[in-house]
């Protein structure tokens, strides 16, 4: 999952709070009891602020969003890539775009995917969502002519996707989005088939190294089992 | 001593009820030293150590502890290996929250059964090869997991890991080979403790290796398949070493497990009997499901979750994980402590309190790590949850060895195995569906083991009450030897079977706490023969 400039806005709060904390009770020198329960008191209050804070600390929502980008992907029959346009939709007035400083195109989950998979789950708060969890590219923004070919990586898995845009001020804060898909995301899906991770080097090592463990144990027992006889013998 | 070998706990014969969990050693006019005997540490007359020096690794028998715990923690390394890795498995197999849960489930269940056999391969081949059996023939299931391709492969090679988990017999009977009784508990629960640290240290090392592995040039779905051969070599290595530089016995290996003195083997139905009729033994099989239960249960969900619910890196979410298996360290021996340290002032009802507070307390942790937000906030809870599990586990078998004397072997095999039962039931339960998330079933869990430690407050010994009882007035009933002798028939007692529970009744009088003098120590006071 990715980190949005907001939880790190609340993680140097937090730091800032700790620091506050230690230094007051660093500063008030008188016996060691006091410094602890100080040292103590502060983190408890440190921890209590940044867990309210936290739990204020939330995002854009994604229902706040306007669909203002055009978005479509394709792939060239077979191979590993992707293709995705994208461009600023025109029948929104002109000027809706004049926060838009990058735009962040990313592969998502579709609903089908998501299924008994809660570390996949859409949620409208967009620091908790996890729909996207596969970066395509980030790109300053223009309002049109803009494609981009992705290799599709190695971690990718098995499943059924569509793509979205989503444009970020200099805040790096959502401010609007795209995807090729609508809005019950049914169309456009497409697959990508995975790579299994199994190679036969790595089977053939495995039955070896099997085997060894095996036949090091018979041997074992076998030679101390010969021994044993031959002393009992003997 | 009439007693079945081999039977599942039969390494906690000879524990009297007398020593405190911490005997580093044991004195001289207590049992007597064997001075003919040539070894690094003092012996007593069968050559069992005496003294439990930690950091020594003289042969046999520091030796035998370090080569047995450090074979218990390797095949909690390999169990619990996939857990922090799943992130990345569950893409790989397509894995969904059920099959996730199933796994775990699975990975507890095997155990059960193989902890029942091992006591009798352990009698049969000796705890050496039973030790090394059991981990070199759980090698291959280890490094089956490169073979995997969809979730019933994920599942049935999670399960056949499993069943390396019995390694705590052979352990713990091996122990009692080469350590004498009275020092057996603190041995005995140190070997416990730290092998369970091994479901900690591999939440460390897996996402370690995954990176390794990945950076120097692997797919990450390859690269977490090579991962798990390093745990497969451990197994292998660990086996190696068990057999070339362990023995079964202080003086050598195992020709025949000879007994000295006359030897009246127990029948194991008669002891079942015992075992099952007491309604303690049931209670603490269900006590022993929420601390070990849960603490299998966290070992195998709480890497996943701290990545999931808190955005983490794989690796940082294993450090974060690990800290739970790892207090292991102290935490067990500190409930152990404790327990006895209650027991001096209040006896037996101190040991009673001391586990429903440690346990509840752990419970309620459990339940505010679910609750909270933030990451500080859930490190901590989860760490005081960690203490308060694993304290309750060492404050249980505190308190086990009095519940009888007899089938003390079957009583602690059936709480270990009500351990495993129990991680079984919960990760079914709260983690195998997605109806709710793992934070709901974390707090739901913490709610269940509150709930399920009330039990404790039924246990009552009549003589030495209970958590809100006072001890029976009844000058007979109220009497140890009534309630240990109790469990022999006037047969048996007349072939004199009973002995052993008349002097382990002398020596728990000390149960009854700081008010009552201790009972005057019988002047003949012979150590017990295995």
């Amino acid at each position: 999952g990715s980190i949005y400039s907001n939880s790190e806005v609340c993680e140097s709060w937090f730091r800032f709070l700790l620091i506050e904390s230690t230094t007051v009770s660093v500063l008030s020198f008188k016996k060691v009891i006091i410094i602890s329960m100080e040292f103590c008191g502060g983190f408890v209050v440190g921890y209590l602020l940044f867990s309210c804070f936290a739990a204020a600390c939330y995002g854009v929502t994604f229902s706040s969003l306007q669909k203002t980008l055009i978005v479509t992907a394709s792939s060239p029959k077979g191979h590993d890539q992707l293709t995705v346009k994208w461009a600023f939709d025109q029948t929104f007035p002109a000027g809706t775009d004049s926060t838009y400083k990058t735009i962040r195109v990313k592969l998502c989950y579709a609903p089908l995917s998501q299924v008994d998979k809660p570390w996949r789950k859409s949620v409208d708060d967009l620091n908790k969502d996890k729909t996207c969890q596969h970066k395509i590219v980030a790109k300053p923004y223009t309002p049109s002519n803009n494609s981009f070919t992705w290799t599709i990586e190695t971690d990718v898995p098995k499943a059924t996707y569509f793509v979205r845009a989503y444009a970020l001020d200099e805040r790096q804060v959502q401010v609007g989005y795209g995807q090729n898909t609508d809005a019950s995301k049914v169309t456009d899906l497409f697959d990508i088939r995975a790579i299994s991770g199994r190679h036969v080097s790595l089977d053939i090592a495995s039955v070896c190294f099997s085997v060894f463990s095996v036949v090091s144990l018979a041997v074992f027992f076998y030679m101390e089992k010969r021994k044993g006889n031959v002393t009992q013998k003997k | 001593m009439p007693e079945i070998e081999g039977s599942p706990g039969t390494s906690m014969h000879g524990v009297t009820g007398r020593e405190p969990v911490l005997a580093f050693s044991v004195a001289s006019p207590m049992v007597p030293t064997d001075t003919t005997a040539k070894f690094d540490l003092p012996v007593d007359s069968e050559h069992k150590a005496k003294v439990f020096k930690l950091f020594s690794f003289a042969n046999p028998h520091m030796r035998t502890f370090h080569l047995s715990w450090i074979s218990f923690f390797t095949t909690f390394v390999s169990t619990f290996a996939a857990a922090p890795l799943v992130p990345i498995i569950r893409d790989n197999l397509n894995l969904t929250k059920a099959d996730i849960g199933n796994a775990g489930v699975a990975s507890v269940s095997g155990s059960i059964f193989s902890r029942l056999v091992m006591g009798a391969v352990c009698d049969l081949l000796g705890p050496r090869y039973g030790c090394a059996f059991l981990i070199m023939m759980s090698a291959p299931t280890v490094f089956c997991m490169s073979f995997v391709a969809d979730a019933s492969g994920y599942i049935a090679v999670r399960f056949m890991i499993g069943f390396s988990l019995a390694t705590f017999v052979s352990c713990q009977y091996w122990m009692s080979t080469m350590f004498n009784s009275k020092i057996i508990g603190l041995v005995n629960g140190t070997a416990a403790g730290w092998g369970n640290m091994g479901g900690g240290a591999t939440q460390l090392l897996m996402p370690v290796l995954f990176e390794i592995i990945k950076k120097a040039g692997a797919t990450p779905f390859t690269a977490w398949r090579i991962a798990f051969f390093i745990p497969g070599w451990l197994n292998v290595i660990m086996g190696i070493l068990v057999l070339i530089l362990g023995q079964d016995l202080p003086d050598g290996n195992l020709g025949a497990l000879q007994k000295k003195g006359d030897v009246a083997k127990d029948k194991f139905g008669k002891i079942l009997w015992y075992a099952a009729t007491n309604y303690r033994t049931w209670i603490f099989v269900l006590l022993y499901g929420y601390s070990m239960g849960v603490e299998l249960t966290i070992d195998n969900v709480i890497a996943e979750y701290f990545y999931d619910r808190f955005d983490l890196k794989l690796h940082l979410a294993g450090i974060i994980a690990a800290t739970f298996g790892m207090a292991n360290l102290l935490a067990r021996p500190f409930g152990g402590f404790t327990s006895d340290y209650m027991a001096r002032r209040w006896g037996m009802r101190g040991r009673l309190w001391n586990l429903w507070l440690l346990q509840t307390a752990g419970g309620v942790c459990c339940l505010l790590l679910g609750l909270v937000n933030s990451l500080p906030l859930a490190i901590t809870f989860m760490i005081l949850f960690s203490i308060g599990a694993q304290a309750a586990c060492g404050a249980t078998f505190g308190i086990i060895p009095f519940i009888s004397r007899r089938s003390l072997g079957i009583i602690s095999g059936m709480t270990g195995a009500g351990g495993n039962f129990g991680s079984g039931l919960t990760q079914l339960i709260f983690f195998a569906s997605a109806s709710f998330s793992t934070a709901k079933g974390l707090s739901y869990m913490g709610i269940m083991i509150v709930i399920c430690t009330i039990p404790v407050s039924f246990v009552h010994f009549p003589q030495w009450g209970s958590m809100f009882f006072p001890a029976s007035q009844d000058v007979v009933k109220g009497s140890e030897e009534h309630y240990y002798v109790s469990e022999w028939t006037e047969e048996e007692k007349q072939k004199g079977m009973h002995q052993a529970s008349v002097r382990f009744a002398e020596n728990s009088r000390s149960e009854r706490g700081g008010k009552v003098a201790s009972a005057a120590t019988p002047p003949n006071n012979t150590p017990n023969h295995v």
